[in-house]
């Protein structure tokens, strides 16, 4: 799992999903869901952009136990 | 499931721009400064979209401090000596020396500051530099400025917008036609000029982990416009080299500059230094060559391979890490996550996925340009990582705005715009959304895979005649599952044409390279079948060119250099 979403930090602005890069995050239901997990560039963009702090990383065991 | 496609929009502009990352957006700014009407496209959004998404944090540039590696001829002499055969000496001068200070100050006045907080300029060497050439700075939000002084010029942007083909008229530009990946509105442009600004393709070999978008360069660039360009009739250079990087273990990620302009060592599996048996100048060797000596220590059972920074001063750290972090916004906590101290480690490395990208950082791969930035085809130019001599911060902020004036030249001498073949639109617009009609049918990403495989078995890195013309006869036997790909939603169909993208130029790098027949930038076009380099009768381009329906016709240009 790489970005993830705090649904309680979420209020729903919609920043991370208009930017994402790589089109992984989209809005469901008012909140954000990240929908392609498997497609995140780890770039870090969303958390940069989202005011409420809702966007953490988790690394993959693949990236960590290689 | 909802019609997709239903809603056409024609849109017409000036000058338009396909990709509004780094160079992109320069280009915009620049034609319209020139009074163009501009149009941007981009699949995905302006504010963050491309290489520089989450951050940048190193600016090339010779600054004439009175050092003697410092001025404009000395760089070019480096330019020369380190991109031999593949940067084209006049171009470089035009699209990144006489761009290079209003370059500088364009990203100031967007508000990104190349200085230190202490207001000092902090330059280090790297990647066979004869000086410290990169200025480290905090380039973090530089994507987002970039967007805001787009947004300033009250520039038109089309943001989730997929371009999918390029259309002539007599052998001139005309327009192109695009969906929206998240409503599925089907787009005709048309415009007097083109600037294709769409990066390198990624996604191509098989990657460190088998995570196909656990990648150094943005995933998001999967050589759509090389592919369209090519069909055009639009010639190709550089292609044949295959760009890889160091990167930490599990994460591509980059970095690699700076931990070594901030002093790190690169070790073996013992423990030793190894770079000064491959190259004099050892860690600061020219990027292929630290690739090449990693590869080969690993080859002789010598690995893993680390980069040493235990010796680094506690300040020099401290800095290290913040870099890491513009550069890469997650490295940091990866790094922290995997267990690494911040006072100082041996981090294990690897060499990264292999990628269609310029085989040096003093030129480009792709659209091949001229002083100008203009390909073979009239009303289509290039910038970027996508064009043949640009990449890298300074040359896509520099020469993506060269690119903006020439095409705004062009288009004002076009006094009308160039019609564009209905049949050819309604056909284009059945095979963009086939994917999406089919019931049953393969994924985006098994069909990637394949290709993958092919190409890493087959030239990723290593290559010989035999391999190449294997993985050539293979990506074409692919060729019949592409009526096969099935997508679910429009992220998948904008994951089946990236698919199918990545397929093409992959078959038309096999080409390039089969057709240079000796090596060059090792390991980045080794040749196992002719290993030297062999500047007697290859030192140039090797030009690729669609030959009917199916072919690809090589024909090489040699590049001058003084002696
Ligand atoms: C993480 C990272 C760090 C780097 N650090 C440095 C550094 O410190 N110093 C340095 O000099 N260089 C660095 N580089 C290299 C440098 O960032 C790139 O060379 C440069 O940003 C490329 O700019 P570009 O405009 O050519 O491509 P990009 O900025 O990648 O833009 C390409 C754009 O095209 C869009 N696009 C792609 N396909 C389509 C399509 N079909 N339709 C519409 N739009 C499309 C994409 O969404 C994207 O916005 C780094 C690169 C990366 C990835
Ligand atoms: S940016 Fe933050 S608050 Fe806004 S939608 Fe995304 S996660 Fe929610
Ligand atoms: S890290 Fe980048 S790619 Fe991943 S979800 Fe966030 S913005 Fe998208």
């Amino acid at each position: 799992m790489p970005a993830v979403i705090d649904k309680g930090k979420c209020n729903g602005c919609e920043l991370c999903a208009l930017y994402c890069p790589l089109d992984v995050i989209h809005m469901e239901e008012g909140m954000a869901v990240v929908k392609y997990p498997d497609e995140c560039w780890h770039c870090g963009a969303c958390r940069q952009d989202c005011a409420h702090g809702a966007i953490t990383f988790q690394f993959s065991p693949a990236m960590l136990g290689v | 499931m909802a019609i997709f496609g239903s809603d056409v929009h024609r849109v017409k502009a000036d000058v338009a721009v396909i990709g509004g990352g780094t160079a992109g957006l320069n280009t915009a700014i620049a034609a319209a400064e020139m009074g163009a009407d501009v149009l941007i496209v981009d699949k995905a959004h302006i504010q963050r979209s491309g290489a520089i998404a989450g951050g940048i944090d190193h600016f090339f540039a010779y600054l004439n401090t009175g050092e003697k590696w410092d001025t404009r001829d000395a760089y070019l002499a480096y330019v020369a000596k380190v991109a031999r055969g593949a940067a084209n000496m006049k171009i470089h001068e035009k699209v990144l020396c006489d761009e290079l200070v209003p370059a500088m100050e364009r990203i100031e006045r967007m508000g990104v500051s190349l200085r230190q907080p202490d207001g000092k300029i902090m330059r280090t060497q790297a990647l066979g530099q004869p000086g410290p050439y990169a200025i480290n700075f905090d380039g973090k939000f530089l994507k987002p400025k970039m967007a805001m002084a787009v947004k300033k010029k009250h520039i038109r942007v089309l943001n989730r917008v997929q371009v999918s083909n390029l259309y002539l008229h007599e052998g001139e530009f005309a327009g192109f036609s695009g969906y929206d990946v998240r409503n599925g509105d089907f787009y005709e442009i048309e415009a007097k000029a083109v600037v294709i600004a769409t990066g390198n393709t990624n996604r191509m070999f098989k990657s460190q982990t088998g995570n196909p978008f656990n990648l150094w360069y943005c995933p998001a660039n999967t050589g759509d416009l090389h592919r369209a360009a090519f069909d055009a009739g639009v010639e190709l250079a550089n292609v044949e080299y295959i760009r890889m990087t160091v990167v930490p273990k599990g994460f591509s990620a980059p970095g690699f500059n700076a931990f070594f302009g901030m002093g790190g060592k690169f070790v073996n599996g013992l423990g030793m230094e190894f770079m000064k048996n491959y190259h004099p100048m050892g860690d600061k060797a020219p990027r292929n060559m630290m690739v090449w000596g990693a590869l080969q220590e690993v080859r002789a059972g010598r690995g893993p391979i680390y980069i040493d920074v235990r010796h680094l001063s506690p300040k020099d750290l401290a800095h290290l890490f913040s870099t890491l972090g513009t550069d890469k916004d997650t490295l940091p906590e990866f790094l922290t996550a995997k267990g690494y101290s911040r006072e100082g480690a041996m981090i294990e490395m690897t060499v990264s996925e292999p990628m269609q990208a310029r085989p040096s950082e003093l030129c480009g791969s792709g659209i091949k340009i001229d002083e100008t930035c203009a390909s073979n085809v009239p009303g289509i130019f290039a910038a970027g990582d996508a064009s043949d001599q640009m990449g890298c911060l300074n040359m896509c902020v520099a020469g993506g705005y060269a690119a903006g004036k020439h095409a705004a030249r062009y288009a004002a001498t076009v006094n009308y715009n160039r019609p564009f073949k209905s049949k050819a639109l309604a056909d284009e617009h059945k095979r963009v959304f086939a994917p999406l009609m089919r019931k049953t049918g393969i994924a985006p990403g098994e069909f990637e895979n394949i290709v993958r495989i092919i190409t890493t078995d087959n030239f990723g890195p290593y290559k010989s005649e035999i391999s190449l013309t294997s993985a050539i006869a293979k990506l074409d036997a692919l060729d019949r599952y592409r009526d096969e790909l099935k997508a679910n939603n429009l992220h998948e169909l904008m994951r089946c044409h990236e698919a199918m993208n990545i397929q093409s130029v992959a078959k038309i790098v096999a080409h390039a390279a089969l057709a240079r027949k000796e090596s060059r930038f090792p390991p980045y076009h080794y040749r196992s079948d002719h290993p030297e380099t062999n500047d007697n009768d290859w030192c140039g381009l090797v030009v690729v060119r669609r030959d009917g329906a199916k072919g690809v016709a090589t024909r090489f240009e040699r590049l001058p250099y003084a002696a």
